[in-house]
């Protein structure tokens, strides 16, 4: 395999790297897009559930050929099992659609590809190449066979697991409270409503939750999330979700057709996340919501960002960390602010009883919540126990 | 049955799902994922027992 060259190298061919590429390809750059397995899109570990509202703004257009179900709201079960139903007007930020990451991928692909960029399956990043200091590009390998692809840009968007942002000297590891070890299986023959996608809290899932996002036809994704600082033993998140299944028959009687599993970021945004010649975006860049567990979006929002940055930088022959701040106000200006909000609330939310848990969403079936926000919510809280919002005092 | 290796990673079908978690928490950054397989350096590894902890299906061991 000979050396290759190109002018924005980006390694990882998931949403946010497809839309760097996408976004890249369009301001005028070559480039080229990696992914190490032999397919886009699958299998990829995600409970496929997203927000609507920032789709255009990329570029996206919702398809039938990647939306399973269009729903209507969400259900947050506190440990006793109360529900409260938040209907879209609500959450509209927060449930949407629920996708097939297999259709949804392949789509977001393509358009890079009919941008301009080109594609290179079965290939993986195995280091990346420095020269006085400034990546300039990676060693790749590709069936067996070594080689090199020099670019001016390189981008890291190779997910949770990402390697290539630690070689380029960006530190990107995890404190144990800071990750939920993740199971989820696809299954067949279920009970659920497909208005809804559902969220059931406590010690269920220590520092995570169970979700049901539902794909119609009795199929639907069954998963959960236990935060890495509260397990004790080893497999605790199939532990824990065999249990919950085997407790609710509508979804024991499942028939599992998919297992797939994996490492969520639920951090604070990084301090940094470019060196010369050199971007992270999406997962790899931990931009994942501490919250919700939720990355597409915002590897989206970033990917576009960093894709126009990228080809700017090839064209004025800038590619350094310093022409690279205009990625970092770019993204951190849309998205960092949430994520650290979401962070401060999800630290809260991990350390909360069971018994808490009952009273917060007890206190929440009376009110007609305008908007949901942490700060609404904490409001509608207060009103009803006084003293579970001392805990909280520091977010009002 | 002695497991001479400092870890295994039951990576041969029955357990592994090739999900990566345990290549995002290594403190070390001693696991590595490419096309299909989960390796890891015995040289750099401490034991510390966080991929055992972060591995959903528990498919690794220490020994």
């Amino acid at each position: 395999m000979e050396n290759l060259r190109t002018d924005v190298l980006v390694v990882g061919a998931g949403p946010a790297g497809s839309m760097t590429a996408k976004w890249a390809a369009k301001n005028g750059a070559k480039v080229l897009l990696l992914e190490k397995r032999q397919e886009i899109g699958s299998p990829v570990r995600c409970g496929e559930g997203i927000s609507k509202s920032w789709l255009a703004d990329v570029g996206i257009t919702p398809s039938a050929k990647w939306i399973n179900v269009e729903v209507e709201g969400a259900r947050i079960y506190a440990p006793n099992e109360k529900c409260l139903e938040i209907n879209e007007k609500h959450a509209g930020n927060e449930v949407g659609f629920v996708i097939e990451r297999d259709g949804f991928d392949k789509a977001l692909a393509i358009d890079a590809a009919n941008a301009g960029a080109d594609l290179l399956l079965k290939t993986a990043a195995t280091g990346v190449i420095k020269e006085n200091g400034r990546i300039v590009g990676i060693k790749a390998k590709r069936s067996g066979e070594a080689f090199e692809i020099r670019a001016p840009v390189t981008i890291g968007a190779d997910g949770f697991e990402s390697q290539i942002g630690r070689w380029a000297g960006i530190p990107t590891n995890l404190a144990l409270r800071d990750m939920d070890s993740c199971l989820q299986y696809r299954m067949a023959n279920v009970d659920c409503d497909v208005r809804y996608c559902d969220f059931y809290l406590g010690k269920v899932a220590p520092g995570g939750y169970v979700w049901i996002f539902p794909k119609a036809d009795g199929l639907a994704n069954v998963g959960i999330g236990v935060q890495l600082s509260q397990i004790k033993t080893h497999a605790e998140a199939r532990k824990y979700l065999d249990d919950w299944i085997a407790k609710h028959p509508a979804y024991a009687k499942g028939k599992k057709i998919d297992i797939v599993g994996g490492g969520v970021s639920i951090a604070a945004p990084l301090k940094q996340t470019v060196t010369d010649g050199f971007m992270l975006v999406g997962d790899a860049a931990r931009m994942i919501d501490p919250l919700t567990g939720g990355g597409i979006a915002n590897g989206c929002i970033a990917g576009k960002i960093c894709g126009e940055v990228a080809a700017q930088a090839v064209q004025l022959g800038t590619p350094t960390k310093e022409f690279f701040q205009a990625y970092e106000r770019g993204w951190r200006g849309k998205i960092e602010e949430k994520l650290y909000r979401n962070w401060l609330a999800k630290e809260k939310l991990c350390s909360l009883s069971d018994e808490t848990f009952n009273k917060v969403v007890d206190a929440l079936q009376d009110v007609k919540l305008e908007k949901l926000t942490v700060h609404n919510i904490l409001k509608a809280v207060r009103e009803k126990y006084p003293e579970v919002t001392k805990e909280f005092a520091a977010f009002l | 049955m002695v497991n001479k290796k400092l870890l295994h990673i039951e990576s041969s079908g029955q357990l592994c799902i090739y999900c990566g978690a345990c290549v995002g928490v290594c403190p070390l950054n001693c696991i590595y994922l490419d096309e299909t397989r989960i390796t890891f350096d015995e040289k750099i590894c401490t034991r510390c027992d966080i991929c055992v902890k972060a591995c959903p299906v528990g498919a690794i061991e220490i020994g």
